[in-house]
């Protein structure tokens, strides 16, 4: 590693519509380091990436690559500087070759005008052999394991002699072999000369890897520095803005249930998962990415629903073979992907407040507009949502805002029981605290509250109960006394076992 | 208040109806425009009583059409199928008219039954148009097909269907109670039936787009359809009722062009598939589906047929009709997104 800055960044700033992603960040990669960019979701570090690969113009600031100052950058400017950007989806082309994947990228580059088949092989197989990757050059992308995707990604990445590879949350959908795996060919490029950086909130995945460190929260520069200066508590003080606040959710015993699971099973996604919930619960369902922590809240709302088992609402068995059953039976679900699955980002906020309970508003055979906006107004209200009227499109608000107009619309319906996947992914963290502050709320007024998570944090601050769920199966159901590192040990701990059995 | 201030209340509140909807203004605008020009040109056969009556005979029948493709552009789809439907509708209704009101010398032999069996043809065409529609509609929503494909074989299936029994040649002759619905009017006031019937129309559709949850679920479905799944809306059936709906109208407007051509075969009208398209774009309805206002469409089709009798009355070509159609449609295209963008940039500009 040396001293020598290849990437600068001073007072990036950038908004999009009225949300302001970026408000002046500062960065300094050297040559040859492996530097970590650290954040909570939603503070700006895609948007930084975009704003170096040259894909978002920065409103302000500048960017100087290797000493030169670099005004407008396009994305071609920034890959043929020698920047190169793995995204969390890696942009592969799944109906292509390995060997093609990997090859076109630089012809494009080129500008060849025709494809030249015999080169494409040679020169994947350099590309490979220098990352040390053992794909057959022949095989569609699309049959690939994700870690292979990404190590095709990567290949890719490094044929344009990059000088600095930018990993996009690159362990997020990994399992703990393939990270390892994976941080073995970031070392080996690092000794290469090529700087890497690395987007990633987890701090035991960090330390293992980076050489220094960047913090930003809510689009600003927060810290930066070598990985040494930094413990957790520091870490997360950074990261959060405060102290870890140690105030758990803790809600009063009550023997009242409201929810209880029994040996649900479908195939391929879950199998005998039990747990209960009692009036004042919030329970947190987590597990590594195809645990199936995600598949059991649709099947409790109908898009996929159980093939066996019990599920017994407020002491009544009920049967959810569709959404309308869900429905039916007062259940709400804020889904994981809040732009394409919860919101009508056209609509206004009044629309998205009313789609799940709109046949309430039909008076004397029409929907009665204004008994639509009074409730609405009442929600932006009670929820605390930052707008000026129910009549604004929801594209206009930001992230958490939009998440509370989901919530609203569930809320409008009356749930018994509202199950949420990954209520807070980017939400700033003063709506994060406001969410779960309502989500507390609702758990005391006896409505069953069931959060789907990865973030760990965020489970055992918010969540009384915490089911983990691994392959598929509850691999344990405990109480927030437990810490950070432990639940994380306790999601991971298939992998461990799988270890054991090769 | 500050002139500024002002001017942003005025702005804020909009006109009547009509609001600030730029797509509408531009309309208003254009049509204030070939008022301009065909004042310069050709006042004296253009403004005139006869070409008003003219105009009115003309639109109703896609005017019908083009509230159906609305719907169901609104619900992210397409119905290229419409004009199909009309033409089978057209011709089973004409066939129920021409076979059981005898007329004999000109004379109509069972006057009693005119208006049951009128009636009765009229409920035929709506209910057949309905069929096919929720037979398009079953078809997307349940395979999960593109509408664009699927209703472009509805059109050769029910154009080939209205074919087959016609046989060719077109039915003719239909009794005069039958040629009155799209040709006569009323007795004593003058005012065409047409235009009634399509007033009633329109007011049905504007109350089901804004009044009733099926209106809602339209653009719901229309603005994000996987969203509107998670919502619990029942996608299978918005879909199948968008479909129903446009087809209704299809036959509705099958009823007016056969009464109005007083013949009906598979191929009257085929020009009308683009018109509608072309009318419902112009009329601010966006291709991507979810947004769009009845008045913007109902605008669209009086400026349209407005054009028409302008090209009409200077005697030119149909195809420069067709061209200046062409560059109005691209023309509304860029002006949608350039209104988006502008929209956008307004957002972040007040943030």
């Amino acid at each position: 590693m040396s001293d020598e800055v290849f990437l600068k960044l001073e007072g990036i700033k950038k908004s999009f519509g009225g949300v302001h992603a970026l408000k002046g960040v500062d960065l300094e990669i050297r040559k040859g380091e492996i530097h970590c960019l650290a954040g909570e979701n939603g503070c700006g570090k895609s948007t930084l990436i975009k704003a170096i690969s040259g894909v978002h113009d920065a409103d302000e600031g500048s960017i100087w690559i290797d000493g030169e100052k670099v005004e407008k950058m396009k994305p071609m400017d920034a890959i043929n500087r020698g920047i190169q950007v793995i995204y969390q989806d890696f942009a592969v082309f799944p109906n292509l070759t390995v060997a093609e994947n990997i090859a076109l990228n630089g012809e494009l580059k080129n500008k060849q005008k025709f494809v030249n088949w015999k080169s494409i092989h040679e020169i994947a197989a350099k590309a490979m052999a220098q990352v040390g990757a053992d794909i057959d050059p022949d095989v569609k992308l699309e049959r690939l394991s994700v870690a292979n995707k990404q190590m095709v990604a990567i290949c890719r990445a490094i044929i344009n002699d990059a000088k600095l590879l930018i990993l996009d949350e690159p362990t997020t959908a990994l399992t703990a072999r393939e990270v390892d795996k994976l941080w073995d060919i970031v070392r080996s490029l690092k000794a290469k000369g090529i700087a890497i950086m690395i987007v990633n909130h987890k701090l035991d995945e960090i330390y293992r890897i980076a050489d220094r460190l960047t913090i930003l929260r809510n689009g600003a520069y927060v810290s930066s520095g070598p990985i040494s200066e930094y413990d957790q508590a520091r870490f997360t003080r950074d990261m959060t803005g405060h102290d870890v606040s140690e105030d758990k959710y803790h809600p009063e015993e009550q023997k009242e249930e409201i929810l209880r699971v029994e040996n649900l099973s479908r195939k391929g996604a879950f199998e005998n998962v039990s747990f209960t919930l009692h009036k004042g619960d919030v329970l947190g369902l987590t597990g590594l990415l195809g645990s199936g922590r995600g598949e059991i809240g649709e099947a409790l709302f109908g898009i996929a629903p159980a093939e066996s088992g019990k599920i017994v609402l407020n002491g009544k068995e009920i049967t959810i073979k569709s959404v309308a059953d869900a429905i039916a039976n007062d259940i709400g679900y804020v889904p994981e992907d809040r732009l394409t699955q919860g919101l009508f980002m056209d609509r206004s906020i009044q629309d998205n407040t009313i789609a799940s309970s709109i046949r309430r508003y039909m008076k004397g055979g029409r929907l009665d507009e204004q008994a639509m906006e009074d409730v609405t107004r009442r929600w932006i209200d009670e929820i605390g949502i930052v707008a000026p009227s129910p009549k604004p499109a929801v594209r206009t608000l930001s992230g958490g805002n939009a998440q509370k107009v989901v919530i609203a619309k569930w809320l409008n319906t009356e749930p018994k029981l509202f199950i949420l996947d990954g209520p807070t992914v980017g939400v700033d963290i003063g709506a994060k605290a406001e969410i779960h502050a309502i989500l507390h709320d609702l758990a005391q007024r006896g409505i069953g509250i069931i959060v789907i998570s990865d973030d760990l944090p965020e489970l055992v601050q918010n969540c009384n109960k915490i089911v983990v769920m691994r392959d598929g199966k509850v691999a344990a159901s405990i109480d927030n006394s437990i810490d950070e590192r432990s639940l994380s040990d306790l999601l991971i701990g298939a992998e461990k076992q799988e270890g054991d059995k090769k | 208040m500050s002139g500024k201030e002002a001017r942003l209340k005025k702005t804020g509140r909009g006109l009547p109806v009509i609001g600030r909807d730029s797509h509408v203004l531009s309309i208003i605008g254009l049509m204030i425009l070939v008022c301009i020009i065909m004042m310069l040109l050709k006042p004296e056969s253009y403004f005139t009583g006869l070409n008003l009556r003219s105009m009115i005979f003309q639109f109703p029948e896609y005017g019908v059409l083009a509230l159906g493709m609305m719907a169901c552009m609104i619900a992210g789809g397409i119905d290229l199928s419409l004009v199909g439907i009309m033409n089978l509708t057209g011709v089973l209704a004409a066939l129920i008219v021409k076979n059981t009101i005898i007329i004999e010398n000109g004379v109509v032999t069972n006057p009693g039954m005119v208006v049951p069996i009128i009636v009765l043809a009229c409920v035929v065409a709506v209910v057949v148009g309905g069929a096919c529609g929720a037979f398009n509609g079953f078809i997307i929503g349940y395979f999960g097909l593109p509408a664009m494909l699927v209703t472009l074989c509805g059109l050769q299936l029910y154009t080939g269907l209205a074919y087959g029994i016609t046989g060719g040649p077109a039915i003719n002759g239909m009794c005069d109670a039958f040629k009155n619905i799209a040709n006569g009017t009323i007795p004593g006031i003058g005012i065409p039936w047409v235009l009634l019937i399509f007033i009633a129309v329109l007011a049905v559709v504007v109350f089901i787009m804004k009044c009733t949850v099926f209106g809602h679920e339209i653009y719901f479905l229309g603005s994000n359809a996987q969203a509107a799944m998670y919502s619990g809306i029942n996608t299978m059936r918005v879909t199948v009722m968008t479909y129903m709906f446009s087809g209704i109208l299809g036959g509705i407007s099958g009823i007016l062009i056969t009464s109005h051509l007083n013949s009906a075969k598979s191929s009257n009208g085929s020009t009308y598939t683009l018109l509608s398209l072309l009318i419902v774009v112009l009329g601010g309805v966006h291709p991507d589906g979810g947004r769009g206002r009845v008045i913007g469409v109902v605008l669209a089709v009086l400026l349209l047929q407005m054009i028409a009798n302008a090209f009409g009355v200077m005697y030119l070509d149909d195809n420069a009709k067709t061209f200046a159609n062409g560059c109005l449609l691209v023309a509304a295209l860029v002006l949608s997104v350039v209104m988006d963008k502008r929209a956008a940039k307004k957002a972040a500009a007040q943030s």
